[in-house]
């Protein structure tokens, strides 16, 4: 079974972890944001040390310095998603574009509405939009 | 004169969608940009509102080339929550259908790119090839595309004796097959004339840009984490991990191809040693035990690793899909600075790239 390491650091250890990481040739294997059962954002960098891949997180965060300048695109695609998708802010990434998510939705990037919002809404929300769609084709 | 020349969502040369803006001055790439999100469904939003069984189901829809390797890594990360030992038999079989599977996606890709430089009889030939392996996936799971071979605690169907030889006949049968494929790549000057110096990504630049799969190995970095961090039943056999030095095109087809004879040496490892015993730990929808683990799989493509985050009832908090091509597909406006327009079809089908996969 692999082995999954899991260490707690503060928003001001991110970056030099990534730099540190970076320096000794270590993969990045994602970045990862989720909710845990208490409610708090966690935001974990993973990178593969030998057989065994070290998860750092911070918990509580909703915004967090941007590694994209030393992991490139490795680093730019994930936390682009985790913006899109889940709200997170990286402070330093360029947001101009979108990743996943419509160029027509742009103006709801940042809002996390997939990841976060419940499911029911999301259904509800496409109901609404295919709704005004109708009207509008039959108009 | 300077052109921005669009690619895709739909062009011949792209199995799925994916957009790129090449801008060009004459025939020369000298910048690009992809955008992806055409096959985005929210499969992790959809995560969260299912029992471990169900996310199985939904995980193998992610990607119709590797589904085993998403219903595999799922079930690991599930196992190692719930600390669930599976049956070596089940172990077993699960790698020989992951190897099996990495042979089909791997002489799929061949096919497409032979194709794609003009070469169609050896994309008839290499479907052709193909088609034995297919067969060999049918007999063995049911199906051709999802597989459902796979579930938490270990495999679903089991092999007969007599599957086992008929496997291993096929085997016999399909290696010197895959030879001559081997030899008229590494020989043919066609091949050669289109492929070799093509699409360079040095390993400086993978390493930097996280490269993974044969897409890294082509670019000489002996990286795979079948051996690297061994899983199920990997540390059972011996193979080994392909790299070439050219960095091109070439290499990401030659790589490919011993894979293939990587691959074929531990489905035979696995078929004579296959185990006796149960395959699997009973039909019982199992709690996700509050925690997180990431589980990683080698697939056809490259690293895919499962985040899941459990809460101790049936459905997941959290699950988290990082795919091959999630890794390599930033890698493509690299390759794509210095080629002619003409190569950037075959450079960025040279990733092999899954857009089901990216978008999830």
């Amino acid at each position: 079974m692999q082995e999954y390491k899991q260490i707690e650091i503060t928003r001001e250890e991110i970056v030099p972890t990534a730099l540190r990481m970076r320096h000794d040739g270590k993969w990045l294997v994602m970045i990862y944001g989720w909710y845990q059962t208490d409610g708090r954002l966690r935001i974990s960098w993973d990178y593969e040390v030998g057989p065994v891949v070290e998860s750092y997180y911070v918990l509580g965060e909703k915004s967090v310095p941007s590694i994209a300048g030393i992991y490139d695109e490795a680093a730019r695609w994930a936390e682009l998603e985790l913006y899109e998708l889940m709200g997170i802010e990286f402070e330093g990434l360029d947001t101009s574009k979108r990743l996943f998510l419509p160029e027509n939705l742009l103006e709801t990037q940042g809002k996390g509405q997939i990841l976060v919002t419940p499911l029911k809404e999301l259904v509800d929300r496409r109901d609404e939009i295919l709704g005004e769609k109708k009207e509008a084709s039959e108009e | 004169m300077s052109y921005i020349v669009p690619i895709g969502p739909y062009h011949p040369a792209l199995e799925e969608p994916i957009h790129a803006k090449l801008y060009t001055e004459g025939e020369v790439i000298k910048d690009a940009e992809v955008f992806v999100g055409y096959n985005h469904r929210g499969i992790e939003k959809l995560c969260t509102e299912r029992n471990a069984i169900q996310t199985i189901v939904l995980v193998e829809r992610v990607c119709g080339i590797c589904s085993h390797s998403h219903a595999f890594t799922y079930a690991m990360a599930v196992e190692a929550l719930n600390k669930l030992e599976v049956p070596k038999r089940g172990e077993y079989i699960r790698v020989i259908t992951a190897e099996l599977e990495r042979l089909h996606s791997h002489l799929l890709w061949l096919g497409i790119a032979f194709h794609i430089i003009g070469h169609d009889s050896m994309f008839m030939h290499t479907w052709d090839v193909r088609e034995s392996i297919m067969d060999a996936l049918e007999a063995l799971t049911g199906n051709r595309v999802n597989y459902a071979m796979c579930t938490v605690g270990g495999a679903r169907r089991d092999i007969s004796d007599e599957l086992r030889r008929d496997i291993l006949a096929r085997l016999d049968r399909f290696e010197p097959q895959l030879q001559r494929i081997v030899d008229i790549c590494l020989n043919d000057r066609t091949i050669a004339m289109r492929t070799q110096g093509v699409g360079v990504m040095s390993t400086e630049d993978a390493m930097r840009l996280g490269a993974v799969g044969p897409h890294a190995r082509a670019s000489n970095l002996s990286v795979d984490v079948r051996r690297d961090s061994p899983y199920s039943a990997y540390a059972d056999f011996e193979f080994d991990v392909p790299v070439w030095p050219s960095c091109d095109v070439f290499a990401r087809a030659v790589v490919r191809l011993l894979e293939c004879v990587e691959s074929m040496k531990i489905i035979r490892q696995a078929l004579d040693n296959l185990p006796a015993g149960p395959i699997n730990l009973g039909k019982k929808i199992p709690k996700i035990a509050e925690g997180v683990t990431v589980a990683r799989h080698e697939a056809p493509r490259g690293a895919l690793s499962y985040l899941v985050a459990g809460n101790g009832t049936q459905l997941n908090q959290r699950v988290s899909i990082h795919v091959p091509s999630f890794k390599n597909t930033p890698t493509v406006p690299h390759m794509l600075r210095g080629n002619t327009v003409a190569d950037a079809g075959l450079i960025i089908a040279s990733i092999d790239p899954c857009f089901s996969c990216l978008d999830r």
